[in-house]
């Protein structure tokens, strides 16, 4: 496979049509979002609304843009920007391109502290759950880096000490679900993810915690370049590798706590997106991260509008859509894919 | 020139370098030659300034570790090949201390040209760096080099695993920094191609300088043959440069 030359007969670093191209797939995807549902709404009106001019939406259509559809869309695009930006950052850091954004415990760890939100009926704390599943992804992580003790060493070392966090938090999970077999359905449901939940003040306080992780990650996007180095070669070209790695991890692990504890656990989205976009900009590294952000997003604007819609008026739980829609289309991008490189 | 004085780095409980004092002089070729275990890489480290060692390595005066103003370039004996990066991108790499991570400037990509031609890679600069053959990635990181300007150059093993033809060609390509006035320090295996291209020679053994010298000295030192258990043949061709031969083990 060949790239493109520039004048000097070079191959660009950045082709800025496909960034400029997901941006436009990420607006057109969210004004269908906002759009489709059991109750259509006029795309005129909906942008006479959001403007304030006259002849907007009625009250209940308002109503059902502004505090349900609008902020429902807002989340799954930070929902998906994240996951699929913290799977591409994982992948570089560990230099395994299977890497998850919840490998380091955070799915494990979120699903336990959310377990305990839900199980605990009797002190009512449901409504904490977000903040109880995001502390139980962090502390998952902190474990896995406390317990691992020289990442620097082994990267590793790191993955597997996070495997056997998970695993422990899962025990402790299924436990509980156990001793409190009421709880298996909500706690069922928030595993599969759900984005029913969203109102402003979810998407205000993650969208605070995804849009720091991300303006990070996006500006050591291209030195990111350097983790595919060796680490001399990186440190003699200017890199602070170690240092870049834990920046890079920790950033990561908040954005996926957040978007974890905002949605529930939603796969899938953290190793497909980064695999398609790499299809087209051939690394996930560099301003191919802005490109991955945003396609994350548009995916999980697109998979959240099929679980409103595809059994409508009833609703799919989205981590079922991210799968059932996105392992069949990746097995066909890889099938394509060696059938090209054959 | 870079003063190397009692250096000595312990890893876990291993002595990997010990009481090395060596002078590598500015604009020479230095060579590291010895066995493998020697613990000619962890110096290369050391040089680099990216690994931890105690006593002391001066670059210009200057005490080397963690120092990030030096412009070093460093080419690994098993570099990482990245995914999706094409040549011309990862010899761009050698300009990010001076562009910035990711930025190009105009200057540097007609130095990338210019350097992509010298080293024979112009044609494939379109091409993943994945896609390259032993001896052309080897090329392609010298170039990488070339294009960082660096005052000093450290390789690792440079011609291992390349064939004679391209040993060679990497060898001249290597020559051209020195025409530059960079320093380079090398390891290599092959001591006949040391004696050919490198002004100083370093042999080393279990961490140790057994000694250290011109090329000239060193190859006809007989400590040389004692490092390598006696068994070397030295000669000399005709034309006056030493070939150093290894003996076949004789079976009474």
């Amino acid at each position: 496979m060949k790239t493109k030359v520039n004048e000097s007969g070079l191959s660009p670093i950045w082709n800025w049509k496909i960034t400029a191209l997901s941006f436009v797939l990420l607006f057109f995807v969210g004004i269908l979002a906002i759009s489709f549902g059991p109750v259509s709404l006029d795309f005129e009106k909906i942008i006479r609304t959001l403007f304030g001019a006259s002849g907007g939406l009625t009250g209940q259509e308002r109503t059902l843009l502004l505090d349900l559809r609008l902020p429902r869309a807002l989340l799954a695009a930070l929902v998906g920007a994240a996951l699929a930006t913290s799977g591409a950052v994982y992948q570089t850091v560990f230099r395994n391109p299977l890497a998850d954004p919840y490998l380091l415990g955070a799915a494990a760890g979120a699903g336990l502290g959310a377990t305990i939100a839900i199980t605990s009926a009797g002190a009512d704390l449901y409504s904490l759950l977000p903040i109880f599943s995001f502390i139980g992804a962090i502390l998952a992580v902190l474990t896995s880096f406390f317990i691992s003790g020289k990442f620097f060493a082994e990267p590793n070392s790191l993955l597997l000490s996070g495997i056997a966090v998970g695993s422990f938090a899962t025990a402790v999970q299924t436990y509980l679900q156990q001793r409190n077999s009421s709880s298996l359905r909500p706690v069922y449901s928030w595993i599969l993810g759900e984005l029913t939940v969203a109102n402003w003040q979810i998407v205000t306080w993650s969208s605070i915690y995804i849009l720091i992780a991300l303006t990070i990650l996006i500006t050591v996007s291209k030195q990111l370049d350097g983790l595919m180095l060796t680490d001399e070669e990186a440190y003699s070209l200017g890199i602070n590798p170690n240092k870049l790695r834990v920046i890079a991890v920790i950033a990561a692990t908040l954005a996926t706590a957040t978007a974890v504890s905002a949605s529930g656990l939603i796969g899938f989205v953290g190793i497909v997106v980064p695999h398609l976009v790499r299809g087209i900009t051939h690394r996930v590294t560099n301003r191919g991260l802005l490109t991955i952000a945003l396609v994350g997003a548009s995916f999980l604007v697109l998979a959240d509008l099929g679980a409103r819609t595809l059994l409508s008026p009833a609703e799919l739980p989205i981590g079922v859509i991210t799968a059932f829609v996105g392992a069949p289309f990746f097995l066909v991008v890889l099938r394509k894919k060696r059938m090209v490189s054959q | 020139m870079i003063n190397v004085q009692d250096l000595n780095i312990r890893l876990g409980n291993r002595n990997i370098l010990s009481d090395i004092n060596v002078e590598i002089e500015q604009g020479k070729w230095t060579c590291l030659v010895g066995p493998n275990g020697a613990g000619k890489t962890t110096f290369l480290k050391a040089l680099l300034g990216s690994q931890p060692y105690s006593g002391s390595i001066t670059d210009a005066g200057v005490e080397v570790f963690r120092n990030h103003d030096r412009n070093v370039a460093f080419v690994p004996q098993h570099p990482q090949i990245p995914i999706g990066m094409s040549v011309s991108e990862y010899v761009m790499l050698g300009r990010s201390k001076r562009d910035g991570w990711g930025n190009e400037s105009k200057t540097s990509r007609s130095l990338v040209a210019d350097v992509l031609k010298l080293t024979g890679l112009f044609g494939m600069q379109t091409q993943f760096v994945s896609q390259l053959s032993g001896g052309e990635m080897q090329r392609a990181l010298i170039a990488r080099a070339l294009v960082q300007e660096p005052t000093l150059i450290l390789l690792d093993e440079p011609t291992s695993a390349l064939d004679l033809h391209h040993q060679i060609a990497v060898l001249n390509n290597i020559e051209l920094l020195k025409e530059r006035g960079v320093t380079i320090v090398s390891t290599m295996h092959d001591i006949t191609l040391a004696a050919m291209y490198a002004e100083k020679i370093v042999v080393m053994q279990e961490g140790r300088v057994l000694l250290h010298g011109t090329s000239d000295y060193v190859i006809h030192s007989p400590e040389l043959k004692s490092a390598f258990e006696n068994r070397i043949n030295v000669y000399t061709l005709e034309s006056g440069r030493p070939v150093i031969v290894a003996k076949k083990d004789e079976r009474s």
